[in-house]
Formats: structure tokens, C-alpha cells, sequence
């Protein structure tokens, strides 16, 4: 725990690696089923061209569409006391005409798209705390932000594989229509709870927008990657919840109305 | 586990919030059982008029068996995996109420009994869940326990002298279903049946989330930071990952869709 204007782990570096073995040994045995998966998806992909996909892409889309979404933010500002009630939506903008992502492929990019923004979110939020602009940051706080970030990078890495794998460029940067409000909001941010409010909604998209692709997409390989990554945001928002003393698990279904629409895909 | 250091009031406040927000996603749910009903009605239609059970009845009784058959081999499938589901769901309700009634429960943490009794619920709304598809597709529905899962309980019930005991055997139950659950969704072949199956097994996931936060901070001697809202401050740095181990959830130990079936 640190309790100084500049943040550091309340770890030592041998303590840190310790745990971070520990995780890569745990993720031994899921992630190269994963990658396996996402290879069996590629090809699956590369079997398929056509119909089948158009037929994904446009029940995703209405789905999405349907849903309405867009990335609410709280006021994250410094004085702000209007909480959660008070967000703003940004708009959706359309889709880039030519884009090299179609059909299920679309979905993984946007999916690509999701990991990077919240690795990004995480990169700025632990670059401010190591700054001293958070004020005292929770130890926990900051193993959550390293850990669920490494996580993303996973589930990114694995999604840019089958991206890559079907002659499709990766997916680096956050191309989306939501990001520049997301970047604003992190830019404000001036306390852990401001940070931890921020990254729940990030986990809370991901998530849904994970759940919205499983009925949604029609490989087989997309369905299960998309099914075995749900839960881990779920997790991540399970925690935040609890930091942020709220009830780590309120609902007894995971929705779909904070899904991200393949709409708010600027590439 | 004696230190009680929740407000109740806010956890009545945060369980009623919980609810308004819960509501939605309750209507998704119900959404998709809806879709699923109507998918179920018209292929029952298209089962009746669909040109295999045309030609098996130009060609006599024994083409038409196999045709029902045919026609019924995926839908067993997935009533097979409701089933099971409802199985995992009514042994995890039996569980938690039984372990709400155990006396280091109901004198101990106030979080932990909470969380027992909304978790119990929220297994609750699964089961029916699982078995109002079940219904829908004409199958018959699961009021019984898991039968691998309930003699793990079975035995572990001797050994449960206090919290963590409860703890730990939760954290096997959750585990299983969430693994389920995930491994279903790939399994079923309906896409509302997706979506219900994908709609529970990241809330069993969460509930693991908490169970693994519990339990160390029950091994770390912090009962006293089980409590809503917590102490953030005075979390140890591990509680901040140790509920969320792997990037992507296993399906390992997920159980085959005729595990709890209904014979």
C-alpha cells in the first residue's frame, strides 16, 4: 500500500515477478487452447467467404443498432459530484467505407479494438498514478490495473491472430469513434475512483459486447473464443465493483446494452 | 469472521440498485427464452411437414423412426445441456442455503451471509431459466442435483468446520458451472440458446471472482476487508488479481451435456 503522492507498487520487484509466473504459469494450459482456437477460426474464416459472413455481419449490426450504444462516460472531472448519473453518449460514427474487415472478421476487429482501448485506459491510468496525479493509489489498485491489462494484451494478441492469420492487418491503435471522449475522460481523471468508475465501463462493454457476438457471429471458433473471454471481463468488473464499494456481482444475467456497435469501428 | 463491519443499509440500498439495473438484463434473458419458444414452435411445425418425415412416411414405419430420430438428435442435445445446467444450478441453490444456515455463517460476516443469500437467488433465477427452455423445447425439466457434483458435496460436507471449508467448495461449484456454461455456448445449436447460456456463465464467473478474493483474504487473516464498501487502502496488493487468474476461461472441467440429463 502506498500512501505517498507518488505511487509505486507496494511490492518489490522479486515479489512482482513471483506473481507474475505464477499467472503465466496459470495461463499455461488456457492459452495455447486459445490460440489453437483462434487458428481453427482463422481457417474456418478462410473456408468461408460469402453469404454466410454478410448474414453475420448484417444481424450483428441491427442487433448493435438496436442496442443503441455507444460508450456512456461518467464525469470523471476534478469537482465533479454528479456520479454515474451524469454521462455523456458518444456518438456513433459510421463505418469507413472499404474497410478490409467484413463479416466476422469485422467483429474480431472491433473486438481487437475493444482489448486496445482498454490496455491503452490501463497505460494511462497507471502512467498517472506512477506521476503522483491520483493521489494515493490502493497496492491492490494497482496489481488489478497490471493484471488485467496483461490480460487484455492476451485476448488482443489472440484476436490479432486471427486477423493476421486471414490476410488482414493487425489491429494496433483503438480505432474507434468513442476513443477521443475516452482519452478526454481519462485526461480529467484525478482520483483512483474516478479511474476504477472509467475501467468498469470499459469491462462492462467488453464484456457485452463479447455476449452480443456469441449469438451473433457464425463460426464456431468465434463463438468460443468470444464465450471464453466474457467471463474474464466479467471478473475484472466483479472487482472494480467491489473497490469501488459497490456489490461486486449486481445481475443475475449478463446484458447487452452496452455492447459496442461494429458501427464505432473507424477502420 | 465475527468483525462485522457492513452497513447493512447500504447493502439493502446497493441490493434494491442491483435489481433496478438487474431488471434489464432479466428482460434480455427473457427475450431470448421468447425466441427460443417461437424457434421451438416453428420447427416443431417444420418437423411435422419437413420433407424427411414425407418420404418416411412413403416408406413405411421404419423410415419415419428414423426420421424422428434425426430430427430429434439436436434438440436432445440441448435439452441434455439445459438439463445439466439446471442440474448445476439447483445443487449450487442447496449448497448456499445450506451453508446460510450453518451457525458460523449466520453469526459470522455479515458480507459473506449477504452474498450467500443474494447468490442463492441469483442460482435461483438461472435454474428457472434453464428449465423454462427446457420447457419450451418439450423436454422434461431438471429439479434434481447434479449427480458427479453432489457426491463432491457429499463429501465434503464432513469436512466444513467454518468459512473458508464453505469458501472453497463454492469456489469448486462456481468453477464448474461458469466452465459450463462457456463450453455450452459453442455446443448448442441454437443462437437463443447461446445467448442464455452466454448470459449466465460470466455472472458464475464473477461470483468465482469474489469467492477467490474471499478466501484469500480469509487465509490472509483480513476478514475484517470483507465488507461493502471495502477498505481499498488496506487490501494487500494480491487481492487485487487473485479473483481473476487466467485471460481466458477454461472449459477443462466443464461438464458433458448428459452429466445431469434427466434419465
Amino acid at each position: 500500500m502506498s500512501s505517498g503522492k507518488k505511487w509505486e507498487l507496494a511490492v518489490s520487484e522479486a515479489e512482482l515477478s513471483s506473481m507474475t509466473r505464477d499467472l503465466d504459469e496459470a495461463h499455461r494450459e488456457t492459452i495455447p487452447t486459445m490460440f489453437a482456437q483462434a487458428e481453427d477460426f482463422s481457417e474456418e474464416l478462410a473456408d468461408r467467404r460469402g453469404e454466410s459472413g454478410i448474414v453475420a455481419r448484417r444481424r450483428f449490426l441491427m442487433g448493435a443498432g438496436a442496442a443503441g450504444l455507444g460508450l456512456a462516460l461518467v464525469a470523471c472531472g476534478a469537482g465533479s459530484n454528479s456520479g454515474s448519473s451524469a454521462a455523456t453518449t458518444t456518438k456513433a460514427a459510421p463505418s469507413s467505407a472499404g474497410s478490409p474487415y467484413t463479416g466476422d472478421l469485422k467483429v474480431v476487429a472491433l473486438a481487437t479494438a475493444l482489448e486496445n482501448q482498454a490496455i491503452a485506459a490501463y497505460t494511462a491510468a497507471l502512467t498517472a498514478a506512477t506521476a503522483g496525479k491520483l493521489g494515493a493509489v490502493p497496492a491492490a489498485v494497482g496489481t488489478f490495473a497490471k493484471t488485467a491489462m496483461a490480460q487484455h494484451a492476451d485476448h488482443a494478441k489472440a484476436w490479432n491472430a486471427v486477423l493476421t492469420s486471414a490476410g488482414k492487418p493487425a489491429i494496433t491503435g483503438v480505432p474507434l469513434s468513442g476513443q477521443p471522449a475516452v482519452q478526454q475522460a481519462l485526461g480529467s481523471v484525478t482520483n483512483v475512483g474516478d479511474v476504477a468508475k472509467l475501467a468498469l465501463q470499459l469491462e462492462n462493454q467488453a464484456a457485452q459486447t463479447y455476449l452480443f457476438a456469441e449469438f451473433n457471429v457464425t463460426s464456431a471458433g468465434g463463438i468460443a473464443t468470444a464465450a471464453s473471454i466474457a467471463p474474464v471481463e466479467a471478473m475484472h468488473a466483479a472487482v472494480l465493483q467491489f473497490v469501488l464499494g459497490q456489490y461486486p456481482v449486481p445481475d443475475n444475467f449478463l446484458a447487452t446494452d452496452m455492447a459496442a456497435s461494429p458501427s464505432t469501428l473507424t477502420v | 469472521m465475527g468483525d462485522e463491519k457492513i452497513d447493512t443499509r447500504l447493502l439493502n440500498e446497493l441490493t434494491v440498485q442491483s435489481q433496478d439495473l438487474n431488471s434489464d438484463a432479466v428482460r434480455i434473458t427473457h427475450d431470448a427464452l421468447g425466441e427460443f419458444t417461437e424457434q421451438e414452435k416453428e420447427r416443431s411445425a417444420k418437423r411435422r411437414w419437413s420433407p424427411a418425415a414425407v418420404i418416411a412416411g412413403l416408406v413405411g414405419v421404419g423410415g419415419l423412426v428414423g426420421a424422428g430420430r434425426a430430427a430429434a438428435a439436436t434438440d436432445s442435445n440441448d435439452i441434455m445441456a439445459l438439463q445439466t445446467a439446471a442440474s448445476i444450478e439447483n445443487l449450487a441453490v442447496s449448497v448456499y442455503t445450506t451453508a446460510a444456515g450453518l451457525p458460523f455463517i449466520k453469526s459470522g460476516n455479515a458480507t459473506v451471509a449477504a452474498f450467500i443469500t443474494k447468490t442463492t437467488a441469483q442460482h435461483t433465477a438461472h435454474g428457472q431459466a434453464f428449465n423454462a427452455a427446457i420447457t419450451a423445447a418439450g423436454g422434461k425439466t431438471q429439479t434434481g442435483p447434479d449427480p458427479k457434483y453432489a457426491a463432491v458435496v457429499q463429501q465434503a460436507l464432513p469436512t466444513i468446520k467454518a468459512p473458508a471449508d464453505v469458501v472453497k467448495l463454492a469456489i469448486t461449484l462456481e468453477d464448474v458451472a461458469a466452465q459450463t456454461y462457456t463450453k455450452n455456448v459453442g455446443q448448442v445449436s441454437d443462437a437463443s440458446l447461446r445467448k442464455l447460456f452466454g448470459s449466465v456463465a460470466p455472472v458464475e464467473a464473477q461470483h468465482r471472482a469474489v469467492l477467490l478474493a474471499v478466501q484469500a483474504l480469509l487465509a490472509g487473516n483480513a476478514a475484517q476487508l470483507i465488507a461493502i464498501p471495502t477498505m481499498p487502502a488496506q487490501l494487500p496488493a494480491a487481492a487485487g488479481s487473485v479473483g481473476f487468474p487466467d485471460s481466458f476461461y477454461a472449459t477443462t472441467s466443464a461438464s458433458p451435456v448428459s452429466e445431469g440429463a434427466v434419465r
